[in-house]
C-alpha cells in the first residue's frame, strides 16, 4: 500500500552503451515483455529500442482484448498459454494491469457462422479451453442489452462464449513489462530509431542507431507495423501486408454491459471499459496502408454494425476514433523464431490484430530461445521457414474467397 | 484513408467505390524453382512508399487497372490501365 | 437554494442580439422539478437563468462542476435529455416537455455522497490504480466489481429502440468554409464571387461567430450597420452558397473529406478546396479550485449575457493570463459586464501594466485592476465565494489578497481551434486557414480578419498550380502555468487530474507528452483534449528539464529530443452519436425471382451469403425421398452464373480453371475447379460450352461478383480477347432431380430428354413451359436431373409449370438441407464447408480436375509443388456404426477427428443418411488414415466414437442412376 504515495521512477535512462548482447527493435508490448522474461532468464546486456515512446506503435492502438478461443492445435495452446500467463502478471510485476476476464461471446448469425464458431468450440475445449456454445435463451440472460434480432435480416441464433476472455489496460502491461525490464537490468532507449542492422559472415553484428552504432550477437525484430521495413535492413523478406484497423470510442456510460461481443458476420465487436466507455472496432482495412490517419466510411460502417447489435446505444456519441497498423500474415497466424541462413536475426512479427494477447507467451519462449539457442515446441510451428515449406498454419479456416476477396 | 482514386475510364472518386487487388508483382515461369514461387506466393514488398498496386473500380466500370500509390501517406501518384507504361513514360 | 422556476430571475434587460423570444416561454423538467424558459434558451442557459449553479459531477471525485465554457466543448454541464446520455446542456436548445435529468451524481446532485471521494483524493494519487488493489487478486475481483458500479457517466435506458433514422448525404463543392463567423463569410463570398459552388459550414443556429456575442459598437465605431448581419445577408443573397446552420464538421479526412453532422444526419463534404475559418476557444486557467461552480471561461459569461440575457453573477473577478489579444478581450468584456449592471469587483492582470481606453475607461469607472497579480486561489464550498489574487512568482498564499465573488472570468491565451487541420497535419494540399484560427487577434482584428477570409476565399476558388506554402500560423501563446499549491488546480476537468499529478507523473518516468496522456488520461476524456490538451503540453515541455537533476544517470541522453509537443488529434471534434454516423440501417438480403413462391409454401428461409434461400419446406427426410424416389424441384437461382465470350474465352479459361476447357466441344458440360496460384480451392462450378467462342459457367452462391473480377484481372491487359459477363440476375435457376424429372420435364419441352439423346454432362437450348431456356443435365444431389436456366422474369411461371407438370408423379420442392444431405450422400464437396483456407485439390480428391499437361494455369506452381511433397491432410467420407436405441448417431459438423485425447482431424459435414440410415460425412484425416475401412475417432457429445473411412460415395458409388 505504502508503495501508493512512493515516486518510484518506472524506468531510467541511460547512456548508450557501444555493445549490447541482445538487442531488441520495437519497444512495445513484444518487445518489453521479451526483455523482462530475458532478464528473469539471468541474461544480461539488453537494449530495448523505439523510434518513439514506450508502446506507442500498436500496443497504443490495441483494443487490448485478451482470449484464446483460437481455432487451430498451434494456436489453441500458444494462446492458452498467454492468457494464463496474463491472470499472473499484475501480481508478478507487483502492477495492476487492471486484468478484467469479463468473458466474450462470438455471435453467429448463419448456419455457417455457427458452424465455425462450433468447430472453434470443440477445439477449445479439446485442448483445455474453457470455451462453449450457447442459445440465444442464454445469450439474452448473459447479455439483456443486446437484441437478438428475432424477425430481423441475420438473427442471432447462437454464440460462442469463451468465460476466461478480458480486457486489460493495455499500456499498463506495457509499463509494467518496462519496468520489470528495466528493474532487471535491461536498457530501455525510447526515442531511438534503428536505422540499419549490421552484417557479417551469415549472422548479425550491430545496429546503427539515431545515436550512434551499437553491437550485438542477438536482434530481435519486434515491430509491429513496420516489421517488413525493419527485416528488409536486415536482408530478410517478411510474408506481411500491413493494414490499418479502424477502431472508436464513446462517452463514458454508466455500466450496461460486461461481455465482450464479437460478430464476425456484422464486421465488429464491442466492449464496454471499466471507465464505461464502449469501445467498437472492426476488421482491417481492405487494402494495406502504413497510415494511421482515420477514415470515415469505417466508422460508418462500425456504427450501423453496433445498432444492429445495441439499438440502445443510438443516442451515444463517438468521441474518438483512431487507427493502428496490422501486420497480416497469410495464415493469420504469428511469425516467431530464428531465420534460416542469418544467425542471430529473431523474429517476433506477424502479429496482425492477434498480437497483443500473446505479448507474455511469445515473449517468454522467444526469451528462452534467445537465452538457450533452442526454439521452444510451443513456437516452432510459427517459423518463418513454414511459407517456404508449404506449411501454413490453418487459423483462417474456412472462408477460401476470402482470400481473393 | 477517405483518399481519392482515378480509374483511368470513370475519373476520379473515393476510395470506396475500388477493391484493393495486391501488389503488381511479376509471376514465376512454369517450371520455377520452388522457392521462387513460394516467394511469389506469401512474400510482397509491402513498401512503405509508392508500390504498384491492382485496383478494381467494383462499384463503377468494373475494370482492373494499375495505381502507383504511397502507402505511407495514400497519395496516388499515377493510375493506368496494364499492359501500358506509366503515363509519365509514355510518348 | 434559488428557485428554478423563474425564467427572468437572473435576467438582464433585453440585450441586443439576444436569441431568446421573452414572449414564448417553454417549460421543461430537470431532476423532476419543472422549469421555466423561453424559446431559444439551451437547457444550460434556462436552468443558470432560475439559479441552478451546479450542472454535473465531477467523474472521479464527484466534485459540483458548473459552467465552464458555454460552447459544448467542455464536460461540466453534461446531463441526460430524453434518455440521451451526455448531452452538453450549455448548446441543446431547450424544447417543451423534455425531461432533463442530472448525472453521476447519488442520491442527487445537491448531495452526493460519493463526493466523500473527494475527501479522499490524497488516498488516490495519479496511478493510483495501476499501484493498488492487485494483491491479493480477490481484492482487484472485489474493487473491479465497485468500480464498475461507480464508472461512467450518463446511463442509457437497455430497452430503448433505435427509432430515429439519419439518413447521410454526400455534397460536392468548390470550396467548402468551415466556420461562420466574419472570415468564414468573406471567405464564402469572395469564393462565391468568382463562380465557385461554396458550402459553408456552422455549428451555430445563425451565421455571425463570436459577432453574435460580442457588443459591435466598441469593437470598430466606425461601422455603421452590423458587420455579422450585412455579411449574413449577403450570403443568404448568394445562388452558390450553400450554407449549412447547426451543422459541426467533426473531420477532415484525406482529400478534402469534410464529415458534418447536421440536424438531419451525416453530411459528407468532398471539396476541392478547404478555408478553415474556425476560430479561436479560451482554455481555463491553474490555480487552486479552480473548478469551482462560479468560475467560468470569459466568452462564457458573455455567452450568458449576450445570447441569453442573463446575469452571469452579481460580484465579478476578471483573471487575465494571456496575450495581448486575449487581455484586450478580457477588458472589453468587463466594460459589457460592467454596463449590464454587474458589480466588477476586480481585474486581476498578470502583466505588469494595463493600457487601452478599455481599461482607462474601467479605472475611470472607479474598476480595480491589479497587475502583475494572478489568482491563487479560488474559495468556497460548492460556489465560488472569494478569489485570492496573489503577485505573479509567488508561490504561497501568504502574500494573497482575498477578493469577493461570485463570478470568476477566466480570461487565458487565445488558442486557435485547428483541430480539424491537426486531424490531417498541417500540410494538407488544398487547406487555407482564415481568421482567427490562424493567430490573428479576435474581435479586435475584425477587418483583418474579413481581409483574410477574402484572401483565403480567392485563393481557394482560383487555387494556383503550385501553390505557396500556408503562412506559418502565429506561435500559439505558452499556456499558463500553475499557480498556488496546484493540488487542486485542475487541468482536466473530464478526469479530475491536477497539475500537481501530471508533475508527479513526469517524475514518475511518464516525461513525454503521450506516455503522460496515458498514465493520466488527461485529454482522454469527453472533451478531448479541448480544455487540457495546451494545459498538459506546457507543463510537460518546463517540467522536463527540471526533472533533469533528479534522473538517476548523470548521463543523460536526449530523452527530450523525442516526442510530440501535443496529444494527436483525432476525428470527431466533437461526440456524435451513433445513429448519426450509422445512417440507415443497411442488410441487403439478396432474393430469387421464386421468393414468394417460396414463403407461400411456408419454408423456412435462412441467410446464405448474400441470399436468402429455403433451408426446407418442413421436412427435410420427406424432401430427400422425394428426390431419391420420385423428383423433386429446388431453386437454385443463387448460384453464380457468368459468360465467357470471345475467340480467346477457350484460353482465359483454361488458364483460370485446373481443368482443360478448350478442348470441350458445343453442347458439353464439364465440373470446374479453380484454384489460387498457391494451389488453395477458390471456387468450383460447370463450365458448358454453348459455341465455340461462349461458355456459361456456374460459381458457388455468393461468389459470383468475386470470380468475375478474378477471370478479369488474370485477363487484363493483355490482348486475350475474351469478355466475361455476369449474367447472374438476369437468370433464375432451378433444379429438376429424381427419377421423374424427365418425365416431368418432358410435359414441358420438346427437347428429346431421352438417356441416350440428353446425356449426362450435355447441355441443350430450347423452350421449356415456352420460355427460353438452357438445360444442364448435370447431378449434384445423385439423381438424373437437369438444371434449367431462363430470364428471371419467368422464375415464379415456370416453378408453377414444372410443380403441376410434376404433380403427378409427387413432386416436391427441396430446400438446402435436403440437398446438402442428398450431395454429402455422393460425396460432392461444398466449397467453404468441407474446403478451407489451405485445401487443394489433390486433398479432396480431386486430382482429376487438375490437368498438369496443360503448360500452365493459375495453381499450376502451387499445385505442382503440393503434389511433390507428402500430403498433410485428406477429405475422406465416414460412416457411423449403426444406432443403439436413443442414442445419438453422428458428430456435429465442425467436431474434431481424435486420437489418443488429441485432435487430429475435423468432420466438416456430417448427416444421417437416409440410404443407410447411418450417420455418416466428410471428415480431414491425416493422410496414413485415408484408406478404405480404416477406422477414425470422432465426437459425439465429447465422447469418441469409432467411425469408418470410406473413399466411395455411400450412394449410388457407380453413378448408373446419375446417368440413367
Amino acid at each position: 500500500m505504502f508503495q501508493l504515495f512512493r515516486k518510484n521512477r518506472m524506468w531510467r535512462a541511460r547512456p548508450l552503451k557501444s555493445r549490447y548482447r541482445v538487442v531488441i527493435i520495437g519497444g512495445g508490448v513484444h518487445g518489453l515483455s521479451t526483455a523482462y522474461y530475458l532478464t528473469k532468464l539471468g541474461v544480461k546486456d539488453i537494449a530495448v529500442f523505439d523510434k518513439g515512446y514506450l508502446g506507442g506503435g500498436a500496443s497504443a492502438r490495441t483494443t487490448a482484448i485478451i482470449r484464446s478461443n483460437y481455432l487451430t492445435p498451434e494456436g489453441i495452446p500458444f494462446f492458452d498459454q498467454s492468457v494464463k500467463l496474463y491472470e499472473g502478471l499484475a501480481k508478478e510485476l507487483n502492477f495492476n494491469l487492471l486484468f478484467n476476464q469479463m468473458g466474450r461471446l462470438d455471435l453467429g448469425h448463419t448456419d455457417a457462422a455457427v458452424y465455425a464458431l462450433r468447430m472453434r468450440t470443440e477445439f477449445n475445449r479439446i485442448l483445455g479451453v474453457d470455451s462453449r456454445m450457447i442459445g440465444p435463451a442464454e445469450i439474452k440472460r448473459l447479455v439483456p442489452s443486446m437484441t437478438l434480432r428475432e424477425g430481423l435480416p441475420y438473427p442471432i441464433i447462437g454464440a460462442l462464449y469463451h468465460p476466461p476472455c478480458g480486457v486489460i489496460r493495455h499500456d499498463a502491461v506495457v509499463w509494467g513489462f518496462g519496468r520489470g525490464a528495466d528493474r532487471g537490468g535491461a536498457e530501455l532507449h525510447p526515442f531511438t530509431a534503428v536505422t540499419a542492422i549490421d552484417r557479417a559472415n551469415g549472422r548479425v553484428t550491430g545496429v546503427e542507431t539515431g545515436r550512434g552504432r551499437v553491437e550485438a550477437e542477438i536482434v530481435l525484430n519486434a515491430t509491429a507495423g513496420w516489421s517488413s521495413d525493419v527485416a528488409r535492413l536486415a536482408g530478410v523478406d517478411l510474408p506481411l501486408t500491413t493494414h490499418p484497423l479502424q477502431a472508436m470510442v464513446t462517452e463514458p456510460l454508466k455500466p450496461f454491459l460486461d461481455k465482450t461481443i464479437s460478430s464476425a458476420n456484422l464486421h465488429a465487436y464491442v466492449y464496454q471499459t471499466d471507465r464505461g466507455e464502449v469501445v467498437i472496432g472492426g476488421g482491417v482495412d481492405p487494402y494495406p496502408s502504413y497510415s494511421m490517419r482515420s477514415a470515415l466510411l469505417p466508422m460508418e460502417q462500425l456504427a450501423g454494425h453496433t445498432l444492429e447489435m445495441f439499438p440502445c446505444l443510438s443516442n451515444v456519441k463517438v468521441l474518438r476514433q483512431w487507427a493502428g497498423l496490422c501486420d497480416m500474415t497469410p495464415d493469420y497466424a504469428p511469425i516467431m523464431g530464428a531465420v534460416d541462413g542469418l544467425d542471430g536475426f529473431i523474429l517476433s512479427c506477424g502479429w496482425g490484430s492477434w498480437g497483443f494477447k500473446a505479448a507474455p507467451a511469445a515473449g517468454r519462449n522467444i526469451a528462452a530461445l534467445i537465452a538457450t539457442g533452442n526454439t521452444p515446441d510451443i513456437i516452432k510451428p510459427f517459423a518463418l521457414s513454414r511459407f517456404h515449406q508449404g506449411r501454413l498454419v490453418n487459423e483462417r479456416a474456412a472462408a477460401p474467397a476470402a482470400a481473393i476477396h | 484513408m477517405s483518399f481519392l482514386l482515378k480509374c483511368p475510364n470513370c475519373g476520379e472518386r473515393s476510395v470506396d467505390e475500388f477493391r484493393f487487388g495486391g501488389e503488381v508483382v511479376s509471376r514465376p515461369a512454369p517450371g520455377a524453382a520452388e522457392s521462387d514461387w513460394s516467394s511469389y506466393f506469401y512474400f510482397r514488398p509491402n513498401a512503405a512508399g509508392v508500390q504498384q498496386e491492382w485496383w478494381n473500380h467494383r462499384y463503377g466500370c468494373g475494370r482492373w487497372f494499375y495505381a502507383l500509390r504511397d502507402t505511407t501517406a495514400n497519395a496516388v501518384q499515377t493510375t493506368f490501365w496494364p499492359g501500358q507504361p506509366p503515363p509519365s513514360e509514355q510518348p | 437554494m434559488p428557485s428554478s422556476n423563474n425564467p427572468g430571475q437572473s435576467r438582464l434587460e433585453p440585450q441586443p442580439g439576444e436569441t431568446i423570444d421573452r414572449a414564448a416561454p417553454v417549460e421543461f423538467r430537470f431532476d423532476g422539478r419543472p422549469v421555466r424558459a423561453f424559446r431559444g434558451d439551451t437547457v444550460a442557459s434556462a436552468l443558470y437563468a432560475g439559479g441552478t449553479r451546479v450542472f454535473s459531477r465531477s467523474f472521479k471525485y464527484h466534485r459540483p462542476r458548473g459552467l465552464l465554457c458555454c460552447a459544448g466543448n467542455c464536460p461540466n454541464c453534461l446531463v441526460t435529455v430524453d434518455g440521451e446520455p451526455n448531452v452538453r446542456a450549455c448548446v441543446r436548445p431547450v424544447e417543451p416537455g423534455l425531461r432533463v435529468r442530472s448525472q453521476n451524481a447519488w442520491p442527487s446532485l445537491r448531495l452526493d455522497l460519493l463526493s466523500l471521494l473527494d475527501r479522499l483524493h490524497w488516498l488516490m494519487p495519479v496511478g493510483f490504480y495501476y499501484k493498488a488493489l492487485h494483491r491479493p487478486k480477490a481484492l482487484w475481483l472485489l474493487a473491479r466489481r465497485l468500480i464498475r458500479r461507480v464508472g461512467g457517466l450518463g446511463s442509457i435506458d437497455i430497452n430503448a429502440a433505435h427509432h430515429t433514422e439519419f439518413s447521410s448525404r454526400s455534397l460536392h463543392a468548390d470550396v467548402a468554409v468551415v466556420g461562420g463567423g466574419p472570415a468564414g463569410m468573406a471567405a464564402a463570398l469572395a469564393a462565391a464571387e468568382t463562380g465557385a459552388a461554396v458550402t459553408l459550414i456552422d455549428d451555430q443556429p445563425s451565421l455571425g461567430g463570436h459577432l453574435r456575442y460580442t457588443r459591435l459598437q466598441a469593437v470598430n465605431p466606425r461601422q455603421a450597420g452590423n458587420p455579422k448581419d450585412e455579411l449574413a445577408a449577403a450570403v443568404a443573397n448568394a445562388p452558390n452558397i450553400h450554407a449549412l446552420n447547426d451543422a459541426t464538421a467533426f473531420g477532415l479526412y484525406q482529400d478534402n473529406l469534410l464529415a458534418v453532422h447536421t440536424p438531419g444526419g451525416l453530411v459528407r463534404v468532398r471539396a476541392k478546396q478547404v478555408v478553415l475559418a474556425t476560430g479561436v476557444q479560451e482554455t481555463p486557467l491553474l490555480f487552486d479550485n479552480n473548478d469551482l461552480p462560479g468560475i467560468m471561461l470569459t466568452s462564457a459569461a458573455r455567452r450568458l449575457a449576450s445570447l441569453y440575457g442573463i446575469r452571469p453573477g452579481r460580484e465579478a473577478v476578471l483573471a487575465i493570463s494571456g496575450n495581448p489579444a486575449a487581455t484586450a478581450e478580457a477588458y472589453q468584456t468587463a466594460l459589457e459586464l460592467l454596463d449590464a449592471g454587474i458589480r466588477i469587483t476586480a481585474i486581476v492582470d498578470a502583466s505588469d501594466g494595463a493600457s487601452g481606453e478599455a481599461a482607462q475607461a474601467l479605472r475611470d469607472r472607479g474598476v480595480t485592476i491589479l497587475t502583475g497579480h494572478r489568482i491563487a486561489r479560488a474559495v468556497g464550498r460548492g460556489r465560488l465565494k472569494a478569489a485570492v489574487a496573489a503577485p505573479v512568482g509567488s508561490t504561497g498564499y501568504a502574500d494573497g489578497r482575498r477578493i469577493r465573488c461570485d463570478l470568476l472570468c477566466m480570461s487565458g491565451p487565445l488558442y486557435p481551434m485547428d483541430a480539424l487541420l491537426q486531424q490531417m497535419g498541417v500540410s494538407q494540399p488544398g487547406v487555407t486557414l482564415a481568421g482567427c484560427a490562424t493567430g490573428v487577434s479576435g474581435a479586435t482584428g475584425l477587418d483583418e480578419a474579413t481581409r483574410q477570409g477574402r484572401d483565403a476565399g480567392l485563393r481557394a476558388a482560383n487555387p494556383a498550380p503550385n501553390p505557396a506554402p500556408l503562412p506559418e500560423p502565429l506561435p500559439a501563446p505558452p499556456a499558463p502555468m500553475p499557480a498556488g499549491k496546484g493540488g487542486r488546480a485542475y487541468v482536466c476537468f473530464c478526469e479530475d487530474v491536477s497539475a500537481h499529478d501530471i508533475a508527479q507523473a513526469i517524475d514518475e518516468g511518464f516525461a513525454d507528452v503521450q506516455t503522460l496522456k496515458r498514465y493520466t488520461t488527461v485529454t482522454m476524456g469527453p472533451c478531448q483534449g479541448k480544455m487540457c490538451g495546451r494545459a498538459l503540453s506546457a507543463i510537460c515541455a518546463a517540467r522536463r528539464p527540471l526533472s533533469s537533476a533528479e534522473w538517476e544517470t548523470k548521463d543523460r541522453p536526449e530523452v527530450s529530443g523525442g516526442g510530440d509537443l501535443f496529444t494527436t488529434s483525432r476525428p470527431p471534434w466533437r461526440p456524435v452519436p451513433l445513429a448519426v454516423l450509422a445512417g440507415r440501417e443497411r442488410m441487403p438480403l439478396k432474393r430469387t425471382p421464386m421468393d414468394r413462391i417460396h414463403r407461400q409454401l411456408g419454408a423456412t428461409m435462412v441467410e446464405s451469403g448474400p441470399w436468402l434461400r429455403p433451408h426446407n419446406y418442413g421436412s427435410p427426410a420427406d424432401e430427400c425421398a422425394a428426390v431419391r424416389q420420385r423428383v423433386g424441384i429446388i431453386d437454385v437461382g443463387t448460384l453464380g452464373k457468368l459468360e465467357a465470350l470471345g475467340i480467346g474465352a477457350p484460353q482465359l479459361l483454361d488458364r483460370i480453371y485446373t481443368h482443360r476447357f478448350s478442348d470441350l466441344p458445343a453442347g458439353r458440360i464439364r465440373y470446374g475447379l479453380m484454384t489460387s496460384d498457391n494451389g488453395v480451392i477458390l471456387d468450383d462450378g460447370t463450365v458448358t460450352r454453348l459455341a465455340a467462342d461462349r461458355y456459361f459457367i456456374t460459381t458457388t452462391s455468393g461468389n459470383a461478383d468475386v470470380i468475375e473480377e478474378w477471370f478479369n484481372q488474370w485477363n487484363a491487359g493483355g490482348d486475350n480477347c475474351a469478355h466475361i459477363v455476369n449474367v447472374t440476375a438476369a437468370y433464375g435457376a432451378v433444379n429438376v432431380a429424381g427419377p421423374k424429372a424427365r418425365e416431368t420435364l418432358a410435359k414441358l419441352t420438346a427437347i428429346d430428354l431421352s438417356p441416350d439423346k440428353f446425356r449426362y454432362m450435355r447441355s441443350a437450348r430450347g423452350e421449356v413451359a415456352g420460355v427460353p431456356s438452357l438445360l444442364l443435365r448435370i447431378g449434384f444431389v445423385g439423381e438424373t436431373g437437369w438444371e434449367l436456366h431462363f430470364p428471371a422474369e419467368y422464375g415464379e411461371y415456370m416453378w408453377n409449370a414444372i410443380m403441376e407438370a410434376g404433380r403427378e408423379f409427387g413432386i416436391s420442392p427441396f430446400g438446402l438441407e435436403a440437398q446438402r444431405i442428398l450431395r454429402l450422400e455422393k460425396g460432392h464437396v461444398i466449397v467453404g464447408q468441407d474446403t478451407d483456407a489451405v485445401s487443394t485439390p489433390l486433398d479432396v480428391g480431386s486430382e482429376w480436375a487438375v490437368r498438369f499437361d496443360k503448360a500452365d494455369f493459375i495453381g499450376r506452381g502451387g499445385l505442382s509443388i503440393a503434389a511433390a511433397r507428402p500430403a498433410q491432410q485428406r477429405l475422406v467420407g465416414f460412416i457411423m456404426p449403426p444406432s443403439t436405441a436413443g442414442s445419438r448417431i453422428v458428430p456435429e459438423d465442425g467436431t474434431p477427428v481424435v486420437s489418443g485425447g488429441r485432435p487430429i482431424g475435423r468432420v466438416t459435414s456430417a448427416r444421417i443418411s437416409p440410404t443407410l440410415g447411418r450417420g455418416f460425412g466428410l471428415a480431414w484425416v491425416p493422410p496414413h488414415l485415408a484408406e478404405e475401412g480404416a477406422s477414425i475417432q470422432v465426437l459425439i457429445d465429447h465422447r469418441p466414437v469409432s467411425a469408418t473411412v470410406t473413399l466411395q460415395p455411400v450412394y449410388d458409388p457407380q453413378g448408373l442412376r446419375l446417368r440413367s
